[in-house]
């Protein structure tokens, strides 16, 4: 039993990993404040979900739902570009609320409120994953997988210069590179990986509605990078396996669970007021947010 | 019908200019985002819920506690969480974040306290609208337009003819200037977030009267509020005011060819176009935008 419980927490820990280096990619390395990063696991969860129930195999569904946010991405990227800070939030936040009114409204597709009940649980080539220990060690190495090629793009040129972006976008461009571009990619990359993490978060927990995607999410996956502190990659890992292991003993103090959901937001968006004031770079950041 | 949605489009909007107002005179003279003026105007109307409908006050007492709770719950954002990132000179950035770590701490309180059910604050029988000129109106929704009109009134001669106003547009033109001719920017900050909570207590009375309470209204009644004080120019209450009727409007008038679930849709789309094409909205100085 208690076994059981762990192997959950550490699948949604590696679920959050992905979701959290994905959105520092943006946040951190590029300096896009996005506000809409759980529209793109919306996307992918959407995706994957819609067409597992089509009966495609998983690695399909996988892939597609990647792609499908990584369009979104680039699509949002397109008219955001020249924006900075305060809009750029705003503009981010706002696609948020776009997707999740079309996922509540689209009822042909989506079923809206209702949501999508029965997603079958993975499978390759006959191998089932459906046993949540195989599904964990699924978990384990894409996150893995993401991590090592998310670390590989930050370490390439193409890395150093959308830090460079980040940092002095007109110097940037001065220097010949197309910072417009440059950005776009970054959205896009990082919608991927949030939308393969929204298909694995579909495929485990075999049901989503619009409610799994709302605003209320962004906050533990913010709260995350912020802690962890922008630009690393290491912060951002360690800060995801503390963060969302810390309200767990909520369950065991004995508060009804439909306290324990608005305590996990307490905990979280305390924490990130708390950080931002006495430390606004977190624990293993390189820079500070402008 | 077209009476019919004319009139609808004007009550939401006139709440919605309610909302943006204050948001708008905050983010000129502060120049930062303040998410959490969405859960400003949800406490008011739970304190009224809690003093009238919970504790039996006198219903105008009641009202008038609420207003005052309201206002003093937004200055104390603004000395106990805002003054501590001004001391720190944090970015407009930074504030925003944090902004939006309170609007959610502030519902998942009032989620813990008051429970996610509706609440009614039931002192108004449902009463029967009366016809005007093809359209049913009811006296509340009278109330709310003429409190509305009556407000934008007093805001405009505030800040046009007394030297609080004037102080105010001062700061919101130039913080340094404004100091060395002897203003004192903590205070002008206070009285700016007075004022500003205050109309957002009004606002929420109105809509908790007319439409129940729930503990995310003040995020959706945040999210109308920006928009409109977006669309209209951020940084000019005029303009705000202007955003809002006509995002009332066209949310209304919308419904004609999308199905009303869409509405929140329609508002972001919107909101893009603005973004775009003219972030500084329809009243806005263009340098503002940078």
């Amino acid at each position: 039993m208690i076994e059981a419980y762990f192997i959950h927490l550490l699948i949604l820990v590696g679920i959050y990993a992905i979701l959290a280096i994905s959105l520092q990619l943006a946040v951190g390395f590029s300096g896009l404040l996005n506000l809409g990063h759980i529209a793109f696991y919306c996307i992918g969860a959407y995706t994957s979900a819609l067409l597992a129930l089509q009966g495609l195999p998983f690695w399909f569904c996988f892939l597609a739902a990647g792609f499908m946010a990584m369009v979104f991405g680039f699509l949002l990227s397109l008219p955001t570009n020249k924006l900075k800070g305060d809009y750029l939030a705003l503009a981010t936040l706002g696609f948020s609320f776009v997707v999740t009114a079309v996922a509540l409204n689209w009822t042909g597709l989506t079923r809206g409120p209702l949501g999508l009940p029965g997603i079958p649980k993975p499978s390759f080539f006959g191998f089932s994953f459906a046993n949540n220990f195989w599904f964990l060690i699924l978990v384990l190495i894409i996150a893995t997988a993401s991590y090592l090629i998310i670390k590989r793009i930050i370490q390439s040129p193409f890395g150093k210069a959308l830090e460079a972006t980040r940092d002095d976008e007109l110097a940037t461009r001065v220097l010949g590179k197309n910072t417009l571009k440059l950005k776009s990619y970054s959205l896009a990359i990082s919608a991927f990986f949030a939308g393969i993490a929204g298909s694995l978060y579909a495929s485990y927990i075999t049901f989503i509605d619009p409610s799994s995607f709302s605003l209320m999410q962004l906050i533990p996956v913010l709260c995350i990078v912020i802690i962890g502190g922008l630009a690393s990659l290491k912060g951002t890992i360690i800060a995801t396996v503390v963060l969302t292991l810390l309200p767990e003993p909520l369950r065991f103090i004995g508060f009804p669970s439909s306290v324990v959901g608005p305590m996990r937001q307490i905990i979280y968006s305390l924490l990130l007021l708390l950080i931002l004031i006495y430390r606004p770079r977190g624990f293993f950041g390189k820079i500070e947010l402008e | 019908m077209f009476t019919q949605l004319l009139v609808n489009g004007l009550i939401a909007g006139a709440i919605y200019a309610l909302v943006a107002s204050g948001f708008s005179l905050i983010y000129a003279t502060c120049k930062f985002v303040h998410f959490a003026h969405g859960p400003v105007i949800a406490l008011a109307g739970y304190f009224l819920y809690l003093f009238f409908s919970l504790l039996g006050l006198n219903f105008w007492i009641a009202i008038i506690l609420a207003i005052i709770l309201a206002a003093f719950f937004g200055l104390a954002i603004n000395v106990l969480v805002y003054k501590k990132f001004r001391q720190r000179k944090a970015s407009p950035v930074i504030l925003l974040i944090a902004s939006f770590a309170l609007l959610i701490l502030f519902e998942s309180l009032i989620l813990i306290f008051f429970g996610a059910d509706v609440k009614t604050i039931g002192f108004i029988k449902i009463a029967k609208g009366s016809e005007f000129a093809g359209a049913i109106i009811t006296p509340l929704q009278i109330v709310i337009i003429i409190a509305s009109a009556v407000l934008f009134a007093l805001l405009f001669l505030l800040m046009k003819k007394t030297k609080l106003g004037k102080a105010m547009r001062a700061v919101a033109d130039n913080k340094q200037v404004s100091e060395i001719c002897g203003i004192s920017t903590e205070k002008i900050y206070n009285w700016v977030f007075i004022i500003g909570s205050t109309i957002a207590g009004v606002a929420g009375i109105l809509v908790g009267l007319e439409q129940n309470l729930e503990p995310t209204m003040g995020t959706s009644l945040m999210i109308k509020g920006f928009t409109g004080a977006v669309i209209g120019g951020i940084g000019s209450v005029p303009g705000a005011i202007l955003g809002s009727f006509l995002l009332g409007l066209v949310e209304n008038f919308g419904i004609w060819f999308l199905p009303s679930g869409y509405k929140d849709a329609i508002a972001f789309i919107i909101l893009f176009i603005f973004l775009l094409f003219r972030p500084q909205g329809i009243l806005g100085k263009k340098n503002q935008s940078n």
